[in-house]
C-alpha cells in the first residue's frame, strides 16, 4: 500500500483517536512494555503523523507497527471504537511495499509459496499427526465426498505440540458418526500469516485453491479447531458452506444427542477466551456450554472473560517476530490464570496453547493446558 | 547539552534500555490527552527514587526541564514539554506497597493506576474514594499533581483530602519526606502545597493514601426533568436543605443521547436533563432520607424519579456516568473540556450563558457535570482538522472560562490549569496573587526545571 492510500483508507479513522489514553489499562503490548510506542493511542498518533507528513517511515515506527497482536481489545474498550489494529495492518501493508520489515516474515512468506503450509516441509507431512491413532479408518479421514470439512490449520498440522487438537477432534467426529473429511496434502494455509504480515495480496492464490475444494467435495459445512483460521474464513472467503467453529459445532452435536458426556471428575477450570474466536468472531456461548455440561467441571471465569479478554500474547504473528515479547505477555496471562485458583485452563486455540503451556513448561509451572476438544473426548469415555 | 552526551550520561544513572530518545519516541512523547504538543529531548523510565534523585541532580546541574509523566491523561497540556527537557514516565515504579487495613492507610508507588488500587482493596472491603472518569488508566502521581476529582468527591473531597504524605524529589534532587500516616503532621502542611502543583514544585516517588471501609448501604436515584435549569436548582434545594449525598450529577439532552447510543444506561431520550443522585452510609434512615430527597426532586418540577433496584441496575446508570465523556466523543474527533466552577446558586444562569456561547460560534456544547461541586464540564466538539474550527473553540473555551470567573467560581475543578489555561488565571487572580505564587516556585525551584512554563503566567512589570 502507498502512503497516500492510507490517507484515504484510514485518515478519518485515526483522527477519531482523541488521545484519552484509556486504552493503556487494556493493550497487553503496553502492559509489559510500559512504553507510549506500544500503545493503541500511540500506534494511531504515528500512523496520523505518517498521513500528515510530519515522520517519516522510521525503524522504530516499522518496529512498533510489527508489535500488535491484534487482540482488537484496544478498539473494543474505546469510547470511539478506534480500529487500531486495521491501521495498524494497513500501516505494515506500507512497509512493505517500501520492503521495511521484520526478515522472519520473508521464510513464512517462502514457505507459502513453495509448500502452502508455514512450516516450510512437504505439504504431505499435514496428517504425520494421525500416526499416533490406533485403529482409524482406512480412509484415514480423507474422502471424496464428505457433508463436512475439517480444516486443520497449519499449527496444529505440524507442530507437535498442538498435535493433540486434530487427533482428538477427529475422534469426536468419528465417534459422533458425522460424515467428514480432512484435505489432507490438499489443504493450503488460510492465508491469515499474511493478512498479518502486511501481504494480502498474496493470499489469493490460496483463497482460491481452498474454496474449489470444498466444492470439489461438495461439503456443507466448514469446521475449524483454529480460531484464527475460522475468522480469516469468515472475512475473507466466498462459499457457501456454512463456517463453524470446533465448539459452535460439538455444541450442536450436544444438542442433536449425539455427543454425551459419561466422565467427569470434581474440579475447577477457567476458560480463556482466543481473541479470533471470542472478541472477533463472537463466539462466547458455545465453549461455556460444552463445558457446563461436563459432569464435576466447575468453571471460574477469568477476571478479563468474553469481550474483556486478554490476549495470550500469541496473536497477530507476535510470536515469530518477537518472540521475548510474546512470552512476557503469556507471563501475565499464566498469572491472570493463576489468580482464579483453578488448576487448568481450557481454551479453544492450537496458538494460545503453544503460548501459554509453552511458557509454563519453560519456566516450570504446574498448569494444565487444554483445549476443549481435549476435554470433551475424555468425558465422552472411551476412545476411539 | 548535546542529546548524545545526555543520553550516555543519563544510561549510566537508568539503565541503556530504560532512556529513549530516536525521533519517533520524541513524537510519542510529545503530546497528552490535551490540544498541545512540543517535543522533549529524551525520556526515562526511573525504577527507583533513588534513580529519580540523581536524574533531577543531572538535571539541575546542567539547567536541563524535568517533566513527570504517568499515562498522559491530563487535559490541560500538563505533560507537555513546552521547553524541552527529560520526561520521566513512570511505568516501571508502579506497585502498591503496602496495605495497612488496621490503620486504613496505603502506600503505593507513583505510577500506580489508580482503579489498580481499588481491586486489590475491595477484596477487603475498602475503598479509595476520589473516583476520576479516567480511574482506570489515571496514575497516582497524576492524581497526586492534579488533584483530580469525581463524582463521590461531593462526600468525601477530593485527591488533596486522601493522600496524607509523600515521598518527594525536590528540584535539587533532594529527597524529602512530608505528611505521613498520622492525620495531622506539625509544621507547614507541604503536602497540601505539593497536591495540586502539577509537577511544578517537585517529583512524587511514593505516596500514603488514606483508605476507608465501604459504606453499609448505598442508594442511587435518577431524577428526569424537561429543563435543564430544574435540575441546576434541585442540586441547590438538596444542599440546603442540609444533605450532603455521595453525588449529585447531571448530563444534559445531547450527553444523554449520546450515553444512550453508545451504553444504554436507560437516561429517556426526550428528557432535557437528568440529575443522577447517589447517597450512601449506614442502612438505618436511608429509606427515609432518599424520600426526602425524590420529595425535593419533584418540588423543583422532576417529571419522574427513580431508584436503581438492583446492584445491576445501579451498575448501569453508573456506566452512563462515567462513559459520558467517552460516549461525546463518538461525535466528533475531538473535544475540549471547559473545567470551570461556580456557585452552586449560579449553576442555572451560568449555563444559560454557556449555550448562549454555543450559539454565538456555532459550536456543539454538551454538559455533563458534577452539578453538587458546581464544576461545569461544558464539552466543546470539534475536528482538530478544521483549524477555523480549532480558533474558535479556543475563543468559546475562554469566554466560558470568563463566565465561570464572573459568576464568582474558577477555571478549574479538577483538571489543573497546564498550559492550557495560563492566560485565563487572570480572570480569577491579580498579578499580586500571581506574584505571590511565583514566590512560592521560586522558593521551591530557583532554576526553574520542574515543569517549566505551566500554571503560572508571566506577569508584566
Ligand atoms: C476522558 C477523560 C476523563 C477524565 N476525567 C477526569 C475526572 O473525572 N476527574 C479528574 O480530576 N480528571 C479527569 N481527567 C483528567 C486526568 O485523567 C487526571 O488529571 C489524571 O489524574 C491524570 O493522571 P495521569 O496519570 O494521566 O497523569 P499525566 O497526564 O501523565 O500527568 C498529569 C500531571 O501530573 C504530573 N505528574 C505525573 N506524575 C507525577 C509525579 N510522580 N510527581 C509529580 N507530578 C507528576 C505531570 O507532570 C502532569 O503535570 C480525565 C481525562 C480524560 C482524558
Ligand atoms: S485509541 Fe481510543 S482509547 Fe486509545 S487514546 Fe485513542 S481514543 Fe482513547
Ligand atoms: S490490537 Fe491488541 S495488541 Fe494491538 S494495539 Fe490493540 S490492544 Fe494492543
Amino acid at each position: 500500500m502507498k502512503t497516500e492510500q492510507l490517507k484515504t483508507l484510514f485518515y478519518d479513522e485515526v483522527a477519531k483517536c482523541n488521545h484519552c489514553g484509556f486504552c493503556l489499562a487494556h493493550c497487553p503490548v503496553y502492559t509489559v512494555t510500559g512504553r507510549e510506542w506500544a500503545t493503541p493511542r500511540g500506534k494511531n498518533v504515528l500512523v496520523k503523523a505518517i498521513i500528515e507528513g510530519k515522520i517519516d517511515w522510521t525503524p522504530e515506527i516499522e518496529e512498533t507497527l510489527f508489535r500488535c497482536t491484534g487482540c482488537k481489545l484496544c478498539t473494543q474498550t474505546c469510547f470511539p471504537a478506534v480500529e487500531t489494529n486495521q491501521a495498524v495492518l494497513a500501516g505494515r501493508e506500507c512497509l512493505v511495499d517500501r520492503k521495511q520489515y521484520p526478515k522472519v516474515v520473508d521464510r513464512v512468506v517462502e514457505a507459502l509459496e513453495t509448500h502452502f503450509n508455514i512450516s516450510n516441509e512437504p505439504n504431505a507431512n499435514r496428517t504425520l499427526w494421525m500416526e499416533k491413532l490406533e485403529d482409524i479408518p482406512d480412509h484415514r479421514f480423507q474422502k471424496e465426498k464428505a457433508r463436512v470439512i475439517y480444516f486443520v490449520g497449519c499449527v496444529a498440522a505440524f507442530y507437535p505440540m498442538a498435535h493433540k487438537i486434530p487427533q482428538t477432534f477427529v475422534q469426536i467426529l468419528h465417534k459422533a458418526d458425522v460424515d467428514f473429511t480432512i484435505l489432507g496434502g490438499e489443504e493450503w494455509c488460510c492465508g491469515f500469516p499474511l493478512i498479518q504480515a502486511g501481504m494480502k495480496e498474496k493470499m489469493q492464490k490460496l483463497v482460491e485453491h481452498n474454496q474449489e475444494k470444498v466444492k470439489e467435495i461438495g461439503a456443507e459445512t466448514v469446521v475449524f479447531a483454529c480460531p484464527s483460521c475460522f475468522h480469516t474464513w469468515k472475512e475473507k472467503y466466498q462459499t457457501n458452506a456454512e463456517l463453524l467453529h470446533s465448539t459452535q459445532f460439538i455444541e450442536r452435536l450436544i444438542g442433536e444427542g449425539k455427543i454425551t458426556f459419561q466422565n467427569g471428575a470434581d474440579r475447577a477450570v477457567t476458560y480463556h477466551d482466543p481473541c479470533d474466536l471470542g472478541r472477533n468472531s463472537k463466539v462466547f456461548d458455545a465453549p461455556r456450554n460444552i463445558l457446563k455440561r461436563i459432569p464435576g467441571l466447575n468453571l471460574v471465569e477469568l477476571e478479563g472473560n468474553r469481550q474483556l479478554s486478554v490476549c495470550c500474547g500469541g496473536g497477530g504473528d507476535l510470536e515469530m517476530i518477537d518472540p521475548a515479547l510474546s512470552a512476557a505477555i503469556a507471563q501475565r496471562k499464566i498469572e491472570e490464570i493463576q489468580r482464579t485458583g483453578a488448576g487448568e485452563v481450557v481454551t479453544s486455540c492450537q496458538q494460545c496453547i503453544r503460548t501459554i503451556s509453552g511458557y509454563a513448561r519453560k519456566h516450570k509451572i504446574k498448569l494444565k493446558v487444554r483445549d476443549i476438544t481435549e476435554v470433551v473426548l475424555e468425558a465422552m469415555g472411551s476412545p476411539l | 547539552m548535546e542529546r548524545e552526551r545526555m543520553v550516555e550520561e543519563l544510561s549510566k544513572i537508568v539503565g541503556k534500555e530504560n532512556v529513549l530518545s530516536s525521533e519517533t519516541d520524541l513524537f510519542l512523547y510529545g503530546y497528552d490527552a490535551s490540544l498541545f504538543k512540543a517535543k522533549p529531548d529524551c525520556i526515562l523510565f526511573p525504577g527507583s527514587t533513588e534513580e529519580v534523585s540523581q536524574i533531577v541532580k543531572f538535571c539541575h546541574r546542567e539547567h536541563i526541564p524535568v517533566i513527570a509523566r504517568g499515562s498522559g491523561t491530563n487535559l490541560s497540556g500538563g505533560t507537555i514539554p513546552t521547553r524541552g527537557g527529560i520526561i520521566l514516565h513512570f511505568s516501571r515504579m508502579n506497585k502498591i506497597l503496602e496495605i495497612d487495613i488496621e490503620n486504613q492507610r496505603a502506600v503505593v508507588e507513583p505510577g500506580l493506576f489508580t482503579l489498580a488500587l481499588k481491586n486489590q482493596l475491595a477484596r477487603y472491603g475498602f475503598v479509595y474514594q476520589p473516583d476520576p472518569a479516567s480511574e482506570k488508566v489515571s496514575t497516582f502521581g497524576g492524581n497526586f499533581a492534579e488533584n483530580s476529582g469525581g463524582p463521590h468527591c461531593l462526600k468525601y473531597g477530593v485527591t488533596t483530602n486522601h493522600i496524607l504524605g509523600a515521598e518527594v524529589v525536590l528540584p535539587d534532587g533532594e529527597v524529602i519526606q512530608v505528611g505521613g500516616k498520622a492525620l495531622d503532621n506539625p509544621g507547614y502542611d507541604l503536602t497540601g502545597l505539593l497536591v495540586g502543583s502539577e509537577g511544578t514544585l517537585g517529583i512524587a516517588t511514593q505516596l500514603t493514601l488514606r483508605i476507608m471501609p465501604k459504606s453499609e448501604a448505598v442508594k442511587t436515584m435518577l431524577a428526569i426533568y424537561n429543563s435543564l435549569e430544574d435540575a441546576g436548582r434541585t442540586v441547590s434545594a438538596i444542599i440546603a436543605d442540609g444533605i450532603v449525598p455521595a453525588t449529585l450529577e447531571i448530563l444534559d439532552k445531547l450527553t444523554i443521547k449520546a450515553v444512550e447510543e453508545s451504553v444504554h444506561a436507560g437516561f429517556p431520550l426526550d428528557a432535557e436533563a437528568v440529575l443522577l443522585i447517589e447517597i450512601d452510609g449506614l442502612k438505618d434512615g436511608m429509606e427515609r432520607l432518599a424520600e426526602r430527597i425524590m420529595e425535593i426532586c419533584r418540588k423543583n418540577n422532576a417529571r419522574e424519579v427513580k431508584s436503581a433496584k438492583t446492584e445491576a441496575e445501579r451498575t448501569q446508570l453508573w456506566a452512563g456516568r462515567k462513559g459520558a465523556f467517552g460516549a461525546l466523543s463518538r461525535l466528533r474527533p475531538n473535544y475540549l473540556v471547559c473545567d470551570g466552577t461556580v456557585p452552586r446558586t449560579k449553576l442555572p444562569e451560568v449555563l444559560v450563558q454557556v449555550m448562549e456561547v454555543s450559539k454565538k460560534y456555532g459550536l456543539t456544547i454538551a454538559n455533563v457535570f458534577h452539578a453538587g461541586d458546581g464544576n461545569l464540564h461544558p464539552l466543546i466538539l470539534f475536528d482538530e482538522r478544521d483549524e477555523e474550527e480549532l480558533r474558535k473553540v479556543h475563543l468559546a473555551g475562554s469566554e466560558i472560562m470568563k463566565l465561570c470567573a464572573d459568576a464568582g467560581g474558577t477555571i478549574s475543578g479538577e483538571h489543573g490549569i497546564g498550559t492550557e489555561k495560563m492566560k485565563e488565571m487572570f480572570f480569577i487572580f491579580s498579578p499580586q496573587d500571581i506574584a505571590a505564587m511565583r514566590k512560592v516556585k521560586k522558593a521551591f525551584d530557583p532554576e526553574d526545571i520542574c515543569n517549566p512554563g505551566k500554571i503560572l503566567p508571566e506577569v508584566q512589570a
